[in-house]
């Protein structure tokens, strides 16, 4: 608050003052009170005015930056009421009860949200784990049956299954560090493991994939790196092109590591590119091939910047399209 | 042969994963009561544990902290948990393995026999392969027959030793498929038909060009 916004609220009362003292002097130059009389008057009082005026100022703007540093101090803003000194002011402390009723009433509300979203989280987490069992004897059930009916309804099992885990990481993306664990892990281990994952999405388009370079270690989450890199290899299946090949491979950039994730694929048109980390966006292509959720890279971006990964796409309509993910070095992790 | 005893809740994968085991020749011990599992445990001596997490009662954690009271036999968890950290504790307590559900039935039986072979000294698989005629051996990469050798490419050689393994019965071409990204080698169709028919361009060279008989819309025979 500067003394020119104070004074330009003031403006109204300042100017009744200087009104009333105006009249008064008119008055008692009118009945006969000498001239030098009523300039020791104003002399007296116009200085006790403008030092009013002047600690109010003071006053407010000290007070102002007080609130201003204690709300800056805080983590979660919305407790602010809750740790302000009460104001002594009659007026001033009426409006600070109101406010802070109303901020006890958001808290609560708050809270019962967070609570909410803490049990669905968990609800979901549950389920995932509960819809694993009947997967599991599923599979297990279809071994007895000839080569063909086992290959499909083991490939639906699959898409089943591929729905089922990102609906857990969704899940997992809105409080991720309650089950990240970065450890040294070698990026062949989580290629193998997120090809063998949808190794029957990628056999049923016939897929090849090539792998080259992959002995390396990086640090991070694996299951969340197996599930992003899952993600990529579900989106290469979907929109291969004609002898459809993926090539994984890694390159060291001094102590990052990066892994790139290319295929001959339709690719991404150029005016869609920018947009396919949104959450929902199908695209044209995901529109005309139909199964898109708009989820998965979403989810990628998401985990990939809670694990610290750089997630870079590039793409040509017709060319295929290039992920590279850059794996940060061991010392620039910072939550461990 | 060696006992696996199942720790499991979940009724219809506990049937089916007796049926599996009997089929692959183990003899599956079922825990049907879950009071005082590491009793029924040391009665029962088994070689292998396969541990589920989520347990009635007390929970698979728990449990296999008691099991390595009583009973030596190593304990494989297999479970719907997947976090990291299920993992490191389930590993850091004891057990062998950790295997997430829903599993591929050939890996769950591949990491039993690994366990196993760790803990009651299963002899190793065997290097050399020998069917139809050819001496395969696993870790040089040569096929020989008669007296000549020939040296086999990373596929070339997965290809004939799934052929081998199954000498005599037809080998459909997505079964090889199959086995060949079983051992992380990634091709499709139009690979596999190359690389066959390199595999017996080489087998013509050892005096045995009709080894691999293709059986039309079945897949391969040797």
């Amino acid at each position: 608050m500067t003394l020119r916004e104070f004074l330009s609220d003031r403006l109204l009362r300042i100017i009744i003052q200087l009104l009333c003292v105006t009249t008064a002097a008119l008055f008692l130059w009118a009945t006969g009170t000498q001239l030098g009389v009523l300039a020791i008057l104003l002399a007296a009082f116009l200085p006790v005015f403008c030092a009013v005026h002047l600690s109010d100022f003071f006053l407010q703007r000290a007070r102002l930056r007080e609130l201003e540093s204690i709300l800056d101090s805080l983590d979660q803003k919305y407790l602010f009421t809750e740790c302000t000194p009460p104001p002594k002011n009659l007026y001033e402390r009426r409006v600070f009860d109101l406010t802070r009723r109303a901020c006890r009433d958001m808290t609560g509300a708050v809270s019962d949200a967070k609570a909410a979203q803490r049990e669905y989280r968990e609800y979901v987490e549950r389920w995932v784990h509960e819809i694993k069992a009947p997967i599991t004897a599923s599979r297990l059930i279809c071994r007895d049956l000839d080569g063909e009916t086992r290959r499909k309804l083991t490939a639906e099992l699959a898409r089943v299954e591929a729905h089922v885990e990102r609906a857990l990481f969704y899940a997992r993306a809105e409080n991720p560090e309650q089950d990240c664990l970065l450890r040294q892990v070698t990026l062949e281990k989580i290629v193998v493991q997120a090809i063998e994952n949808h190794r029957f999405l990628l056999i049923q388009n016939g897929i090849r994939v090539e792998t080259e370079g992959l002995d390396c270690p990086v640090y991070t989450d694996e299951k969340w790196a197996v599930f992003i890199l899952g993600q990529l290899l579900q989106n290469a299946a979907r929109y291969r092109g004609e002898a459809p090949v993926i090539a994984i491979s890694a390159s060291s950039l001094g102590k990052q590591v990066r892994l790139t994730v290319s295929d001959n694929g339709i690719g991404i048109p150029a005016h869609e590119l920018p947009r396919v980390f949104e959450r929902g966006f199908t695209g044209s292509n995901g529109r005309s091939r139909g199964g898109s959720t708009g989820m998965g890279l979403y989810l990628c971006k998401k985990l990939s910047g809670f694990l610290e990964l750089e997630l870079d796409i590039a793409s040509g309509e017709g060319r295929g399209t290039t992920v590279a993910l850059t794996f940060p070095a061991k010392e620039n992790l910072t939550k461990l | 042969m060696p006992k696996i005893m199942i720790i499991e809740d979940d009724l219809d994968i506990r049937e089916e994963l007796v049926l599996l085991l009997e089929n692959e020749g183990y003899i599956p011990l079922v825990i049907t009561e879950f009071t005082d599992v590491p009793g029924q445990a040391a009665q029962e001596r088994p070689d292998l544990i396969l541990l589920d997490i989520s347990l009635p009662g007390k929970d698979g954690f728990s449990l296999c902290a008691a099991l390595r009271k009583t009973v030596s036999a190593p304990v494989i968890f297999v479970t719907s948990r997947d976090a990291g950290m299920d993992e490191v504790r389930a590993l850091s307590l004891g057990g062998d393995d950790y295997i997430t559900k829903p599993y591929r039935v050939p890996v769950l039986l591949a990491r039993i026999k690994a366990v196993l072979r760790r803990s009651i000294g299963e002899p190793e698989p065997s290097d050399v392969l020998d069917a139809g005629g050819l001496r395969l051996s696993l870790t040089k990469g040569m096929v020989s027959a008669g007296g000549r050798g020939v040296e086999l490419t990373r596929n070339e050689l997965q290809i004939l030793a799934c052929l081998m393994a199954h000498a005599g019965q037809i080998v459909s071409r997505a079964d090889l498929i199959d086995a060949l990204w079983d051992n992380q080698i990634y091709i499709d169709d139009n690979t596999l038909s190359v690389n066959m028919t390199r595999l017996r361009g080489k087998l013509a060279e050892i005096g045995l060009p009709d080894a691999i008989k293709t059986r039309r819309g079945m897949g391969y025979q040797l």
